[in-house]
């Protein structure tokens, strides 16, 4: 499917700073009118029957010859429909002018690293998500120490009370995400959360008009291990903070039992860079809800012995003057 | 686009040390300018030994001021000797020779400081420069020394610096002078060279600038990686968990107690730094300096 302007033809798309859809070419909102692909082929453009190279798994993208963006219905239909989505929130010109805020002052950072022409090619993702529920749980028994220490005279008391700790509590876990995406390296996406859900909506397929999407990849079976091991970590956690206050916790016996299991499957929002820089890609993650940035910025060399050897010219030439100003006076 | 990033670099690189490089230019400018006036300043004149006691052979002087003038050389100070026999204290001798005290001391020190600023003297500028001047008088029941010292000499110098040259003139002066003047040279030199008192060692000039580039370096090649900032409740349901069972139940307790031991306290000593008998001459000059009288 593609959305096209109803005043002007053009292609309208998401516009996250106006929260609505947009026409870039005519500038009207709210105009868009939903046109359905007439061939069957996915890889022919709708609009201008360009050749557009589709994924395995790509859901939507942008035809490279007329830079309509398309949404493939078979991807986001049926078993592929996502439950809930948060459409982007933040645009790219915000997103470039936080990578500029936060790598700005990176010196050895390679001159063009920031440069208007290499952020442009930033591309939204719709990333895809499942998001887990669990009704647990969770017990708790071991032995807990405190310790009083005062003085009298030249002697020095230390009190070691020991006692009993049981704990038992209810966890309800929701919507706990794991990408479902196998480009998407599993450890930045769980280090660019969290999400806000207090954004999240129901799926329509216009978020992702000017975005690019992907379906899941793998069933949400496949990737339980990770949510249940984020959900154990943050059980264990819990428990630990409600014995809190002791100096030192003997575990006698902890358990976190799962009762129920739910999983829904989503879209998150991703900004996503990639820098390349002497054959190497350095990708950098941008959280398309809160601006979280991951990422590591790729070291000039010639940067680092260039700044680093002038600035020792310049404090030995500084010392040096120094030298001879004091002889001087 | 490679030649716009290069020039892109370059601008970058220009505006970071811009400040650094404004800072080495007009301090080069400022080194030039006062080298300029130092040398239109007066000269001070050749002569370095003046022995107006009459103590020293025509051949001493000669040898002592080929010895001054090495060691000039090499440690770019000036070193003077003078000579002279006059009465320097008490009523008579301040009404007849225009002193400002009665006392042998103070106008010692005011006669050496006089010598050397009217002489100007103070190597490379004059004025405040660099050296040092010993005044021996041998005056009959008034024979002593006073060393007057300025500039980096000043500062190097402490009390007991300036006494341990003026003892280097004590233990010869009375059997051969000639070696007591060269006992002077030779200790004021050797004392300057074991002085910490220098502006900036020149090791220090090079090494420590390396050292700070190099934390530099290090400290700019750091990156804040980016954290896992998710709560421990942020999947929570209502934030926090349904608590059901907390029970606390003492079992025992255990008391052990320690001896405190204590513990008396030294205190160190203290090191003596240059600046000793620092005053001012008639003509503003700053000196250092000290007396032995006999």
């Amino acid at each position: 499917m593609i959305f096209k302007c109803r005043n002007c033809g053009g292609n309208v798309v998401y516009s996250p700073e106006k929260h609505g859809m947009y026409c870039p070419f005519c500038q009207s909102e709210g105009s868009q009118e939903r046109q359905e692909a007439r061939t069957g082929s996915l890889t022919v453009c709708p609009n201008c029957g360009g050749e557009v190279p589709v994924e395995v798994h790509t859901s939507a993208t942008q035809c490279p010859y007329c830079d309509s963006f398309l949404i493939f219905n078979e991807r986001v239909e049926g078993e592929y429909t996502p439950k809930m989505m948060i459409p982007f929130q933040l645009g790219k010109e915000t997103c470039k002018q936080s990578l500029r805020e936060k790598f700005g002052k990176f010196r050895f950072a390679p001159a063009d690293f920031l440069s208007e022409v290499r952020l442009n090619s930033m591309q939204g993702i719709y990333v895809p998500y499942w998001f887990y529920d669990y009704e647990t749980g969770c017990y708790f028994q071991g032995e807990g120490a405190t310790v009083r220490i005062w003085r009298s005279g030249n002697t020095e008391y230390t009190e070691t009370q020991y006692y009993a700790i049981s704990r038992s509590m209810d966890i309800t876990f929701q919507k706990i995400p794991v990408d479902a995406s196998e480009q998407m390296p599993d450890d930045v996406m769980d280090l660019i959360a969290p999400f806000d859900y207090g954004q999240m909506i129901d799926f329509s397929p216009e978020y992702l008009s000017g975005f690019y999407g992907e379906k899941y990849n793998m069933g949400s079976g496949a990737v339980e291990n990770r949510a249940n091991a984020i959900m154990k970590t943050d059980a264990l956690k819990l428990l630990r903070d409600s014995y809190g206050g002791y100096r030192s916790v003997k575990t006698l016996q902890q358990d976190v039992t799962v009762r129920g299991c739910k999983a829904v499957y989503g879209l998150l929002p991703v900004w996503k860079y990639i820098y390349r820089y002497k054959e190497k890609e350095y990708p950098f993650y941008v959280n398309g809800q809160t601006g979280k940035i991951v990422g590591t910025v790729p070291i000039s060399s010639a940067k680092v012995w260039g700044y680093t050897a002038t600035l020792w010219a310049c404090l030995t030439a500084i010392s040096a003057l120094v030298n001879v100003l004091l002889g001087l006076l | 686009m490679e030649t716009d990033f290069k020039k892109e670099a370059r601008k970058q690189y220009l505006h970071y040390f811009r400040i650094w490089f404004m800072i080495i230019g007009a301090m080069t400018v400022l080194c030039i300018v006062l080298r300029i006036m130092n040398l239109m300043r007066h000269d001070a004149p050749a002569e370095r030994v003046y022995d107006y006691a009459d103590v020293l052979t025509d051949e001493e002087e000669e040898n002592l001021r080929v010895h001054i003038a090495r060691k000039e050389q090499q440690m770019r100070i000036h070193i003077v000797l003078v000579t002279m026999d006059l009465s320097v204290e008490g009523a008579e001798a301040r009404e007849q020779y225009g002193y400002r005290y009665t006392d042998w001391e103070r106008n010692m020190q005011d006669i050496a400081d006089d010598f050397w600023d009217e002489n100007h003297y103070g190597y490379n500028k004059g004025f405040e420069g660099d050296g040092v001047l010993l005044l021996h008088n041998w005056y009959p029941g008034q024979n002593g020394e006073h060393l007057s010292t300025s500039g980096k000499v000043e500062r190097a110098f402490s009390d007991y610096d300036i006494d341990r040259v003026l003892y280097a003139v004590d233990a010869y002066y009375a059997t051969d002078p000639c070696r007591a003047y060269t006992a002077y040279v030779d200790r004021v030199c050797e004392l300057l060279e074991n002085s910490s008192n220098v502006l900036i060692p020149w090791p220090v000039v090079l090494i420590v600038p390396l050292l700070a580039a190099g934390i530099y370096a290090v400290a700019n090649l750091r990156q804040q990686k980016a954290e896992n900032t998710t709560a421990v409740n942020a999947y929570v349901a209502g934030g926090k968990p349904d608590l059901k069972v907390k029970t606390d139940e003492f079992l025992r307790k255990k008391v052990t107690t320690r001896r405190i031991e204590t513990q008396s306290r030294s205190s160190g000593g203290y090191r003596s730094s240059g600046g000793g008998g620092h005053h001012h001459s008639r003509s503003g000059a700053s000196h250092g300096g000290g007396s032995h009288r006999h």
